[in-house]
């Protein structure tokens, strides 16, 4: 295995992108990534937040301290993982983590790994989706996502702008990915809208360290509430507000993740 | 004088009767209370060498050409090899031997649960064995697999024979009850994930084959290995010197000690085999589920009269059968008592010994049991236990037991209920629970220890045991240190090499401070009687008048006040050699430990997150030796109880009896952030009856009682009956639905 450390953006060319690689390195121990080439993307994505842009290559780390964001977004990097963790981590890697499902992560011939069935669904599922969960029961992990989701983020990448809603797409049996990005495509920068108010909360196992059961950002955007969620459905889930709640369709064994989100998003709009 | 006795031998809460050869336990006990040094705070002595990585263990092991090992196991839950081909992984680069099954013990040609062991190949590094394992081709013949216990109970798929115990007529006593309760709890699987993963290097050197082990025993993996091999025991030498956390899973040998040795003996190279963090969570043993169905019944006054359960335990395809049901035999007094206990063999990975086996599973149940009939009975819970206080264990007397002085201890914990209720808010709701605790801990023979004072007037301390990482080289110093009136850091412990010192018992069972510490104290008397023989012809007076305290020997008139260092110093080359063994358990006698905790907990009853607030821990273990390290026991032991009552959960596919939480992000152990304030209170009074120390273990005991308190202060707190660990936000909501639902019924609320 080889490791490119380009000098810019054109350099690129295939390969197997890696920053922190927290979430890379394990995937590649365990099999689910394959790559003859790394290429480290440290030394040419941006880092840092200026103004409302907040670069790819920005740590948790750096971002659960900076004053210079809206409330969710530092309370869901905060929330997330552990220090060490953080301290590797970057956003944009974060949005792009895969599922925690014990069975994509022990290569069960799942729909996700391209098989013919939700090994989840008649299976062992406490830690899965209450939404979208039909053809994928997985639950999308990521603390951050569900943050700029509420907080209605654009993406910047190398091919495009869109909005964070638009990185994220249900996987069908035509198409097992979960995000819209294109091969070589890379997340530059992360726009945030003017915020007059967010704030995020977080279910999880421990206190510490620990994927969300049920996490919950709201924030006031432009005078409209938005809600997103992580841990409810293959991807990060935006709400359209509490009622929402009622057209969930929980597997037998994820019922309490309603209770757990109705308390949560009650609590979340009560402090914006 | 060596002398040859019968009598039952505990380990775990198993017993055997045997015949034994002990040593004489002619000293006389010390005074109560902390003394010079025993009884009192003692840093670790290996701290530093701890904190600074220099601390050998067998993970940082590293022999000249040594080779690394990758083991195939089933992803069947039962299966026979029909063919294996070991070819393709031979032909690939690094690799130097394979092993197919039947090569070593315990790699299986029939495995009987996923993760089972078949195969393993060694190779000059780890990826290039595991390359060749992925390589290695079988054939599976799959078999049917039994994965429910109750479908194990119900083919009588046993492990061990079932066992019931009767006292009493129970039936008969339950039908002359005021109230009954039935209730029934589920405990799931839980992992001991030591830090450091289960592994063996093994080299030979000539006959002689060397085992480098992280392990609870090394006298019992020299003896193992040697049956096994068919070679003499002292052909064997086994090497632990620093070990990462055992917790009753290496108590053997395992697998990769046999494999790393046939390795080792084909490659004539040092051989490695160390289970990797994915397989510490499959196949290195687990404290097994437990279904239990348990009845009290009681006169309105609080007697219990009834008591009685019917215990399965899904055991795995091999293990024992724990005492699940011992706390109910053992606790209360009560006349009337049937208890039986099923272990199911089913198509799972086995179970190993896990601090205090069995008994925590069934103080969890029993303990909320009487909490549930304490409510009915509008009863306090703690003057509820004192009321059923035992006075023998069934007619057995104790050796010794305060209990009731644990109450006591607890009682200003247990008054804080009013403060701690007044604090709820809002969804939070908060409450006190409590729950006792009975396990034995009181060792037993055989162990020595030799001595040896050299002319500098420092001690060495021999014995072949090892330190679990509890402290026992402390707690071994400070023993020989208050024997023979010299400062702790005169004593160097010198432990963890079966060639080089004597026979010590293993480091499970609460039982290695009881074993051998009685040892290196009779060891220490015989070097101090051979340094005041010495003394008396040096300072022409009589022996008795003479004793060393404070590194100075003085006697009694004063005339004589010499250091230690002083007098030695005549030995030159000489040595001063001890010995001490292990005397006999008090005979006819129960040696049993006992404890209570009171647990504060906060609820937040529309979300179901429970948080451990703070935790109050008496326990009576007889005579405490380091204070500190006794304390840091019963917080490592509470912390464990924590992961075990709220997160931990092995889980597995039920359709392919595959283990689903293999790492440390799904099997979740609790961080520092999850562990509140632990107060920690001993009785400390030595067991009158119990060999030359009065000390008993306390290894286990801290676990025992946490998650039956944790329950009841949910239950105290918000109402809700908790009846399945570990606690998730699923259980703790489905308790507070079922618990409104009952107060819609008109059944008054607990609170």
């Amino acid at each position: 295995m080889e490791l490119l450390r380009p000098s810019s953006l054109d350099d690129l060319n295939g390969g197997l992108m890696i920053h922190g690689g927290t979430e890379v390195v394990p995937l590649l121990r365990d099999g689910i990534l394959k790559a003859d080439t790394l290429v480290d993307i440290r030394g040419i994505v941006p880092r840092g937040v200026k103004g409302n842009r907040i670069g790819v290559g920005t740590t948790l780390a750096e971002l659960e301290g900076s004053t210079a964001i809206p409330e969710a977004l530092r309370e869901a990097c905060r929330l997330a993982a552990s220090p060490q963790l953080r301290n590797m981590s970057s956003i944009g890697g974060n949005l792009l983590q895969s599922t925690r499902c014990w069975y994509w992560r022990l290569k069960y011939p799942c729909h996700l790994h391209g098989g013919d069935r939700c090994h989840a669904r008649e299976g062992e599922h406490r830690e899965h989706a209450i939404f979208a969960n039909d053809y994928c029961a997985s639950a999308h992990p990521s603390d951050v996502a569900a943050a700029l989701l509420a907080l209605d983020a654009r993406l910047h990448t190398t091919k495009r702008e869109l909005p964070i809603a638009d990185l994220y797409r249900l996987p069908d049996e035509a198409d097992r990915h979960v995000t819209t990005l294109e091969p070589g495509e890379v997340i530059l920068e992360l726009e945030l809208p003017a915020v007059e108010a967010s704030v995020y909360l977080k279910a999880m196992d421990r206190q510490r360290w620990a994927f969300p059961q049920v996490g919950v950002a709201a924030a006031r955007v432009a005078g409209e509430v938005r809600l997103g969620l992580a841990g409810v459905a293959p991807i990060p889930w935006l709400l359209t507000g509490p009622e929402a709640l009622d057209a969930a369709t929980p597997l037998p064994r994820t019922a309490w993740k309603v209770d757990v989100a109705r308390a949560l998003v009650r609590r979340a709009l009560d402090r914006l | 004088m060596a002398r040859l006795i019968r009598t039952e031998k505990e380990v775990e809460g198993r017993f055997e009767e045997v015949w034994l050869v002990v040593e004489e336990d002619p000293l006389t006990q010390w005074p109560d209370g902390p003394l010079s040094v025993v009884g009192r705070d003692a840093l670790r002595q290996d701290a530093l060498e701890r904190v600074r990585g220099e601390a050998r263990f067998t993970a940082d092991i590293q022999l000249p050409g040594m080779l690394h090992t990758a083991v195939l196991r089933s992803p069947h839950a039962h299966a026979r090899v029909k063919k294996i081909d070991l070819a393709p992984a031979l032909a690939l680069p690094g690799v130097h031997a394979a092993l197919a099954p039947g090569d070593a013990k315990g790699l299986e040609g029939e495995p009987g649960y996923c993760g089972a062991a078949v195969a393993a190949v060694a190779a000059d590094t780890f990826g290039q064995a595991r390359r060749a394992v992925a390589a290695i081709a079988v054939e599976w013949e799959v078999l049917e697999a039994v994965l429910d216990p109750h479908e194990a109970v119900r083919r009588e798929q046993f492990t061990m024979p079932s066992s019931t115990y009767e006292r009493g007529d129970f039936a008969k006593a339950l039908e002359s009850a005021d109230v009954v309760i039935e209730s029934t709890y589920r405990t799931s699987v839980v992992l001991h994930n030591s830090m450091e993963t289960h592994q063996s290097v093994c080299e030979w050197v000539g006959d002689t084959l060397n085992v480098y082990i992280s392990t609870q025993y090394i006298w019992g993996v020299r003896s193992a290995v040697a049956a096994e091999l068919g070679i003499p025991g002292d052909k064997v030498r086994v090497v632990c010197e620093y070990m990462g956390g055992g917790f009753g899973s290496k108590n053997d040998p395992g697998e990769y000690t046999f494999v790393a040795a046939e390795l080792a003996k084909r490659t004539g190279r040092p051989v490695r085999c160390a289970l990797t963090r994915r397989e510490e969570n499959t196949a290195a043993g687990n404290r097994n589920l437990t279904i239990q169905k348990l009845t009290v019944g009681a006169r309105s006054d609080g007697t219990i009269i009834a008591l009685g359960g019917e215990f399965i335990n899904g055991v795995g395809w091999s293990g024992w059968s724990a005492m699940t049901d011992g706390p109910m035999q053992m606790l209360y007094a009560c006349d009337n008592v049937r208890t039986v206990r099923h272990g199911a063999k089913i198509n799972m990975p086995p179970m190993k010994a896990f601090r205090a086996p069995g008994f925590v599973e069934g103080t969890f149940g029993l303990e909320c049991l009487i909490d549930e009939l304490a409510v009915k009975l509008e009863l306090d819970p703690l003057e509820l236990r004192r009321k059923n206080y035992a006075n023998a264990n069934d007619d057995t007397p104790y050796s010794s037991k305060n209990l009731m002085e644990c109450y006591d201890l607890a009682r200003k914990h247990w008054d804080r209920r009013d403060e701690v209720r007044a604090r709820s808010t809002g969804t939070w709701k908060h409450g006190v629970g409590m729950a006792s605790q009975i396990w034995f801990g009181g060792g037993g023979p055989p162990s020595y220890a030799w001595t040896r004072v050299s002319s500098d007037g420092r001690v060495t301390v021999v014995t072949a045991m090892q330190d679990i990482g509890t402290g026992t080289r402390t707690a071994m110093a400070q023993i020989a240190a208050e024997e023979l009136g010299v400062s702790l850091d005169r004593v160097t412990v010198v432990l963890g090499d079966s060639a080089r010192g004597p026979y010590a018992t293993l480091s499970a069972g609460s039982s290695t401070t009881p074993s051998v510490g009685p040892a290196v104290r009779a060891a220490a008397a015989d070097a101090k009687r051979q340094i005041i023989e010495i003394a008396a012809q040096r300072y022409d007076v009589e022996e008795h008048v003479l004793d060393i305290k404070d590194d100075v020997l003085t006697s009694a008139d004063g005339n004589v006040s010499t250091t230690l260092e002083q007098l030695l110093e005549i030995l030159e080359n000489s040595q001063i050699l001890g010995k001490g063994g292990r005397g006999p358990n008090p005979a006819g006698m129960s040696v049993l430990t006992f404890g209570v905790q009171v647990v504060e907990v906060a609820v937040d009853v529309e979300t179901g997150e429970v948080r451990v607030e703070r935790v109050a821990a008496a326990h009576d273990v007889g005579r405490i030796i380091n204070s500190l390290g006794a304390r840091s026991q019963v917080e490592g032991g509470i912390i464990q109880g924590i992961g075990h009552t709220l997160f931990e959960q092995r889980l597995h596919d039920p359709e392919t009896g595959r283990i689903l939480t293999t790492s440390l992000d799904a099997y979740r152990m609790p961080t520092i952030a999850d562990i509140p304030e632990i107060v920690c209170e001993f009785v400390d009074k030595p067991d009158a009856h119990l060999t030359n120390l009065g000390s008993k273990g306390l290894g286990e005991p801290p676990i025992v009682p946490l998650a039956a308190a944790v329950a009841n202060a949910i239950r105290d707190a918000t109402g809700a009956d908790v009846h399945e660990l570990p606690i998730t936000r699923e259980e703790m909501l489905r308790a507070l639905e079922a618990a409104k639902k009952k107060e819609r019924r008109g059944a008054p609320a607990a609170v």
